[in-house]
């Protein structure tokens, strides 16, 4: 009898030993193909979703962010329920199942539908159909909505810069793709996300001061409206630094809508890739180089009583008659005759070289993509008439910056600013990567540029062109533009269609803000004092508000309070 | 009959296996329970709770068994019998809880009980009863019958529920016995023949067959058929010789079904490795070894009996379960004694425990000899045996 339970029990360790010599051949002879199988199916190689840069302005208000936005996908063999899923194309998405399958032709992951709307994600989460998937992704989003938009720009789908700034610091501001170990588990959910960072792309700091951004934006509308005009530029700069506080066009678009683009019209960026004739407000440039030359004193009389003068066998008249008027008045009541007298004096090569001096005809370096040179004509391709029109602001194409940054110079004591849009970029973990300079170059002695600054004061006073423009308490120096447009058509200048325009800085003893604003074929009027300089005056007067900037005739009202101690502060109480 | 203290050996080999248990079942449960919703509350510590719970409730019985004398073991004999047979029944009854297409599961307070389990228990104990009788001749047909009309009602019933590896322990555990009696192997011979056409049809439909005969090359289908086993050898392989460490196993989420389990030896060998798993063996082994001897050194032949039949018990439940695990037998739903998630195994394996404990107390020095045949020296217990049989 007991040998039956000895065969028993030796079978039995036979069975032992054969589980045991079975592990031996699992656990180490096959550990590593074992190791392996394990690895591809509990670890996945996920992508990391880069996060773009944001963009904020000069006081760190954001301009352009990147949110979360799930996006639609749907993998065809894994499709259960096909008439819910049909059903649901069509309903929310508009988009019809067997045109994307056929389109796609057998490929398991098919886009449908880009960032999506939480609420319909979350709706056609609930259903819990099978072969429909999300996937998040980042988009870009502009709090503001058109807000600067020229400035900033927008990206495509895929979060690729298409215009602006987002454009030209793309590589700056996009993350670079990057993928990362994830453990998970059999569903394919993933279970720890390990110790990756996010990838985020640098940000941007720019120049652009939202508030003023938004006092620019909404009289510009406001002008538009009044003035039914085809188009119209505004910017703002600090003249001393060339720091764009605010810079808008019309028309314009808003980046979060993309859609509602209808031509590429809306998304240039005309401050920078427009040329206009700037009319009289180029006239500083005959006067300051007339000064500088020494070639003429403030006092300097000119007789413009004939009303017109003729150069190269053409007329070029005045608006109206003015008699004898001084070198100041010529400015100020803006004399096309009294300019050219001055140009005549200047002769065709010193009125170039100051005109190339003060950056017309080549571009002004901004940190803005688009931008032109601008057309100034070599003096020995001038023709006769050349020297007056050019003195007065025809013959020349220029941009509404270039414009801008020439009587930033006349504020700023003769210096030539190249304005800038980013001031600073930070990597994510707050490292400076960039970081602008101001770079001017001197074109004119402090002399002229303040024996300019009072003509141009003059301007907005009793007896000049901008009386419009002048603002309660304090000076502003600025010029009025009135230029007919060259209609190619009819080869000659066109007579109801005008660009207005002014330009100037404020307050004019200690400018904080030099403002340009242009206004394309206003219906009712065209002078640069009846369209252009009210819109000056309403931009800068609450600009100057914005900025706290005490206004010189506060004093005088009492509004100000001198301390007599050691610190003695200025303190503008209010208006 | 000397009434000595009971077997340390096997005592502590239980208690070893029943902290890798505990161990293991928490390790590979706690991630998937913690995000369960329905175990919010508790978390990941629900299953070892649970198992803790019917730990003590097998210690509990155990103890209890240790001091029921044979004698009275043979009057409950006929009442578990029948008791098992009446809970087996129940399944079918509104009582039954099924789970995964099988109706296994009883409503028992505090959770679901498996009959199954304590019908193996019932088995070994009704078998030791009737081959250790004195009237019972090994070549009667009739006395041959018996038990396999017995074993043969039961299989009927698991077959229903349907439990195959039941049928298969419950038919591995009565022939063993019978053979132990010394049953004629002509007719041991004769059944088996006439079971292969019933595992033939049983095995009719094709996925039914796919299954047996997966474990033979599991690659062949690994989403399919071949699943469980694939990601069986994947966390036994992943292990190595030390394993991926305790609570380091990737397998337990979700990869591998029942990876608390029927696979719970799987999870064993990746977490802690070649030496975690050839440690379980061997504990086992151990645990056979000395129950045999146990079993080898009783005067009763009644106690002789159930001492290899509750060793055999366990022995075979746990080589079955390596076997599957290991990709050597087909995949069958047997838990790993002492250490599978379930209390139903747990608690009847412990109560079986408890019987070997105290027939542990019973052993004579000579032993087995008092039933066949006389010492003829008392030193020399451990060849004794074969001089015995060199004699005979």
């Amino acid at each position: 009898m007991h040998s039956r339970l000895k065969i028993l029990k030796s079978l039995i360790v036979l069975c032992f030993l054969l589980i045991i010599f079975r592990l031996f051949l699992i656990m180490f002879v096959e550990h590593e193909v074992y190791l392996e199988r394990a690895k591809i199916q509990q670890v996945k190689k996920e992508d990391i979703i880069p996060k773009r840069g944001n963009i904020y302005d000069r006081r760190g208000r954001e301009l352009a962010i990147s949110l979360e936005k799930e996006s639609l996908y749907i993998d065809p063999v894994m499709i259960k329920n096909q008439e819910a899923i049909n059903n649901i194309l069509n309903n929310y998405l508009k988009v019809n199942y067997q045109q994307i399958v056929n389109y796609a032709n057998n490929k398991r992951f098919l886009w449908v539908k880009r960032k999506m709307d939480d609420e319909l994600v979350q709706k056609i989460k609930n259903m819990k159909l099978e072969g429909v998937g999300f996937i998040t992704e980042h988009t870009r989003y502009y709090p503001k909505g058109n807000i600067a938009s020229h400035v900033i720009g927008f990206v495509n789908i895929d979060e690729e810069g298409v215009e602006g700034l987002e454009r030209l610091y793309d590589r700056y501001l996009k993350a670079q793709k990057s993928s990362k170990i994830v453990l998970r588990d059999a569903s394919g959910k993933k279970l720890s996300d390990g110790i990756y960072p996010d990838i985020k792309g640098n940000d941007i700091f720019i120049t652009i001061d939202e508030g003023l951004q938004y006092i620019v934006e909404k009289h510009l509308d406001e002008a538009m409206a009044k003035w039914r005009a085809s188009s119209a530029t505004a910017i703002m700069m600090d003249p001393f630094t060339g720091e764009i506080l605010a810079l808008a066009n019309r028309p314009t678009y808003n980046p979060n809508d993309l859609k509602t683009i209808k031509n590429m019209d809306a998304v240039r960026n005309r401050a920078l890739t427009d040329l206009y004739e700037p009319g009289s407000t180029f006239k500083i440039v005959t006067a300051s180089a007339a000064l500088e030359e020494g070639i003429v004193k403030p006092s300097t009389k000119f007789d413009c009583s004939a009303g017109f003068i003729e150069v190269g066998g053409k007329k070029i008249k005045d608006v109206h008659k003015n008699g004898v008027l001084s070198f100041e008045e010529v400015v100020q009541k803006s004399s096309n005759v009294g300019t050219i007298k001055i140009a005549l004096m200047l002769g065709k090569e010193k009125l170039y070289h100051y005109i190339k001096k003060f950056g017309f005809g080549e571009k002004t370096g901004i940190d803005l993509p688009g931008e032109i040179a601008g057309y100034v004509r070599n003096p020995n391709k001038w023709s006769g008439t050349s020297i007056g029109a050019v003195s007065i602001g025809q013959e020349v194409g220029v941009t509404p910056l270039q414009v801008l940054r020439a009587y930033s110079a006349i504020a700023n004591g003769g210096y030539l600013v190249k304005p800038f849009v980013v001031s600073e970029i930070r990597s994510p973990d707050g490292n400076i990567l960039f970081k602008a300079v101001i770079k001017r170059e001197k074109i004119l002695s402090e002399n002229t540029a303040l024996k300019m600054r009072e003509i141009l004061k003059k301007v907005t006073e009793e007896g000049g062109t901008a009386r419009t423009a002048k603002i309660d308490g304090n000076n502003v120096a600025g010029k009025t533009g009135t230029a007919q447009k060259y209609d190619p058509k009819i080869k000659r200048y066109s007579k109801d269609k005008f660009v207005s325009s002014f330009v100037g800085f404020i307050p004019a003893e200690s400018p904080r803000i030099a403002l340009i604003v242009v206004i394309h074929d206003p219906v009712g009027a065209h002078y640069g004092g009846v369209v252009a300089a009210p819109v000056f005056k309403a931009i800068s007067d609450e600009a100057l508000s914005y900025l706290n900037v005490p206004r010189d005739d506060a004093k005088e009202k009492g509004l100000i309070i001198t301390l007599n101690n050691e610190n003695s502060k200025k303190v503008a109480v209010a208006r | 009959m000397n009434k000595g203290s009971i077997d340390k050996t096997i005592l502590f080999t239980v208690i070893f296996l029943i902290i890798i248990g505990l161990i293991s079942v928490y390790s590979s449960t706690s991630v998937l329970a913690s995000v369960k919703a329905k175990y919010a509350e508790k978390g990941g510590m629900i299953y070892f709770q649970k198992q803790l719970f019917t730990l003590f409730i097998g210690f509990f019985l155990m103890f209890i068994f240790i001091f029921i004398s044979p004698a009275n073991l043979k009057k409950i004999v006929f009442p578990l019998l029948i008791l098992s047979f009446v809970m087996l029944i129940l399944v079918f009854s509104p009582l039954g809880v099924s789970a995964g297409g099988a109706r296994r599961w009883l409503k028992l307070w505090p959770s679901a009980f498996q009959p199954s389990e304590i019908v193996k228990f019932a088995m070994v104990l009704f078998l030791a009863w009737y081959i250790s009788r004195p009237d019972y001749n090994k070549d009667s047909i009739k006395n041959f019958l018996i038990p396999i009309g017995v074993m043969g009602i039961f299989q009927l019933i698991f077959l229903k529920q349907p439990d195959f590896g039941a049928v298969l322990t419950l038919g591995i555990i009565t022939f063993t016995m019978l053979f132990l009696a010394g049953a004629n192997l002509r007719y041991m011979g004769i059944t088996f023949l006439m079971a292969i056409p019933v595992i033939f049809y049983l095995a009719r439909e094709p996925y039914r067959w796919r299954r047996i005969t997966s474990f033979l090359d599991p690659w062949a289908d690994p989403q399919g058929s071949g699943f469980q086993l694939v990601q069986s050898l994947i966390a036994l392989g992943s292990g190595g010789l030390t394993g991926q460490g305790l609570g380091g196993g990737k397998q337990k989420l979700a990869f591998l079904p029942e990876i608390h389990t029927d696979f719970i030896f799987a999870h064993i060998g990746e977490e802690l490795g070649f030496l975690g798993a050839f440690t379980v063996v061997f504990l086992f082994f151990l645990l056979c070894i000395r129950g045999l001897s146990i079993a080898l050194r009783q005067t009763e032949p009644f106690n002789y009996f159930l001492a290899s039949g509750i060793t055999l018990m366990i022995s075979f439940q746990a080589l079955i379960n390596f076997a599957v695990v290991t990709g050597l037998a087909p995949t069958k739903g047997l838990p790993l004694p002492f250490i599978s998630y379930g209390g139903s195994s747990l608690v009847v394996n412990l109560m079986a425990v408890g019987i070997l404990l105290n027939l542990s107390r019973f052993s004579s020095e000579v032993g087995y000899s008092k039933i066949f045949i006389q010492p003829t020296s008392k030193t020399r217990k451990y060849r004794y045996y074969y001089r015995v049989r060199r004699l005979s």
